[in-house]
């Protein structure tokens, strides 16, 4: 089954299609807050704490404004930035600790063979962006910036740095095609 | 704000759509933005297929989580309960098990300091929020004490009596329970209660009636405690400060007692 359809039964209240579900999107979950978060034990406490939200709040899910899966991705990756940005300001130096530490520890993550490919796709098409649309998308979305942080970073009036994450998007989408 | 201020605001609030699906707003500007979305549908559509961009960048990040975490959020399912839908009455058969029995609400309070939570919602919480509690430094041995641990609390939630009690009091600290009668075990939680002075910790108590309180173990720091053997007639639970390595018998008043009868004991 979908996920579309196992998110209808599980906002009914049918902890069997949660466990489908989780098999499903459990990997995607993880991985992504992993990808943004980065320290092992944090991703895995946001991870558990997204799929429990997921639980509870499925009954708000409204097929009408998009896909399971961009829903349920779409709040991993809102919850990761969320921990990423009050772990950044509770502690800089802390965080680039915690960064050093991490980092080992994801690359060993095994991807699976979807993840693989799709990850192909998506540097390929990654690469045939603009250095700085390449630069804007991926500090917002895979390292967590805000586009304020981004323009800092990348010293680009903030008008720039906008357009530039709309055309980085806008190219990905040509390159990737529009399924999901 | 004059026409022109509003279409140049309007313009620029427009201008936010991608870094909005990106998630690099701060929360002011979100709130902003999403105030905005409500009432600009060429902004939502936008926003809509921008989104569908983003999670192409996610969907190639996916990697295997840790095999234990998926019996720990199964458990956590059990206990908690789904919010409504927006603009529908709760449903009264949707909720788990958990919620199947409500205590009914109480005129009087049963301590003058505690009061039973308003849903059983709080005290399952708790204890669902024990089982993700997830330290960055931990030796291995601690990490197999907690799996351990989290395979006990889970195993307790899983029962198919399973059912959540609670209480706080006026300073916010509370204690709650998740209880199978079936198994005769429960999963007790403080919180708030802080550290006590060297040399004194938290002891739990079953109260029975015409029976001395028997120790069902002392509380290391905010671990919860998995309690087993607990007999029907148990008519509640109750916290005392001990000397370390806890007392025979209770040696002071209870700072906080639970009643069991609406989780399926004291008969």
């Amino acid at each position: 089954m979908q996920a579309d359809q196992l998110l209808v039964l599980v906002a009914g209240g049918d902890q069997r299609a949660f466990e489908d579900l989780y098999g499903l999107v459990s990997g995607p979950v993880f991985g992504l807050v992993r990808r943004v978060v980065r320290d092992p034990a944090q991703s895995e406490e946001v991870a558990q704490e997204v799929l429990l939200e997921l639980w509870r709040s499925a009954p708000k899910f409204d097929p009408g404004r998009g896909s399971a899966l961009s829903w349920i991705l779409t709040l991993a990756h809102r919850r990761a930035v969320d921990r990423v940005r009050s772990a950044r300001a509770a502690g800089e130096r802390e965080q680039r600790e915690a960064l050093r530490a991490g980092e080992p520890a994801f690359d060993q993550v095994a991807e699976t063979v979807e993840a693989g490919l799709e990850r192909e796709w998506v540097r390929r098409c990654l690469d045939r962006l603009t250095a700085l649309q390449r630069q804007s998308v991926t500090l917002a979305y895979y390292d967590g910036y805000t586009y304020r942080e981004v323009a800092e970073r990348l010293k680009l009036p903030l008008g720039t740095v906008k357009t530039r994450m709309r055309d980085g998007l806008s190219r990905l989408r040509d390159c990737l095609g529009g399924v999901a | 704000m004059s026409l022109m201020g509003r279409l140049l605001h309007r313009e620029d609030l427009h201008s936010l759509a991608a870094p909005y699906a990106l998630d690099a707003l701060e929360p002011g500007e979100r709130r902003r933005f999403e105030k905005h979305l409500k009432d600009c549908g060429r902004c939502a559509e936008e926003v809509r297929a921008l989104t569908e961009d983003a999670v192409r960048l996610a969907w190639s990040t996916a990697a295997p989580p840790p095999v234990a975490m998926r019996d720990r959020v199964l458990a956590a399912v059990r206990a908690t309960p789904q919010e409504p839908a927006p603009g529908r009455e709760r449903v009264p058969n949707l909720p788990p098990h958990v919620w199947g029995v409500q205590p009914p609400p109480q005129r009087r309070r049963p301590r003058p300091l505690f009061v039973p939570f308003a849903t059983a919602t709080a005290a399952a919480a708790l204890v669902v929020a024990s089982l993700f509690a997830v330290q960055a430094d931990r030796t291995r041995n601690q990490l197999d004490a907690e799996r351990a641990q989290s395979r006990e609390i889970a195993h307790v939630l899983a029962a198919p009596d399973a059912r959540a009690v609670g209480a706080e009091d006026a300073q916010g600290r509370s204690i709650g329970a998740v209880a199978s009668a079936s198994e005769g075990q429960v999963v007790v939680t403080l919180s708030g209660y802080g550290a006590l002075p060297k040399g004194r910790v938290h002891q739990l108590w079953l109260m029975r009636p015409r029976a001395q309180p028997r120790s069902l173990g002392l509380f290391e720091a905010d671990t919860p405690l998995v309690a087993t053997g607990l007999v029907k007639s148990a008519t509640s639970l109750a916290v005392t400060v001990e000397p370390a390595g806890g007392s025979a018998q209770p040696t002071s008043q209870p700072v906080v007692q639970l009643a069991l009868k609406s989780v399926g004991f004291g008969e």
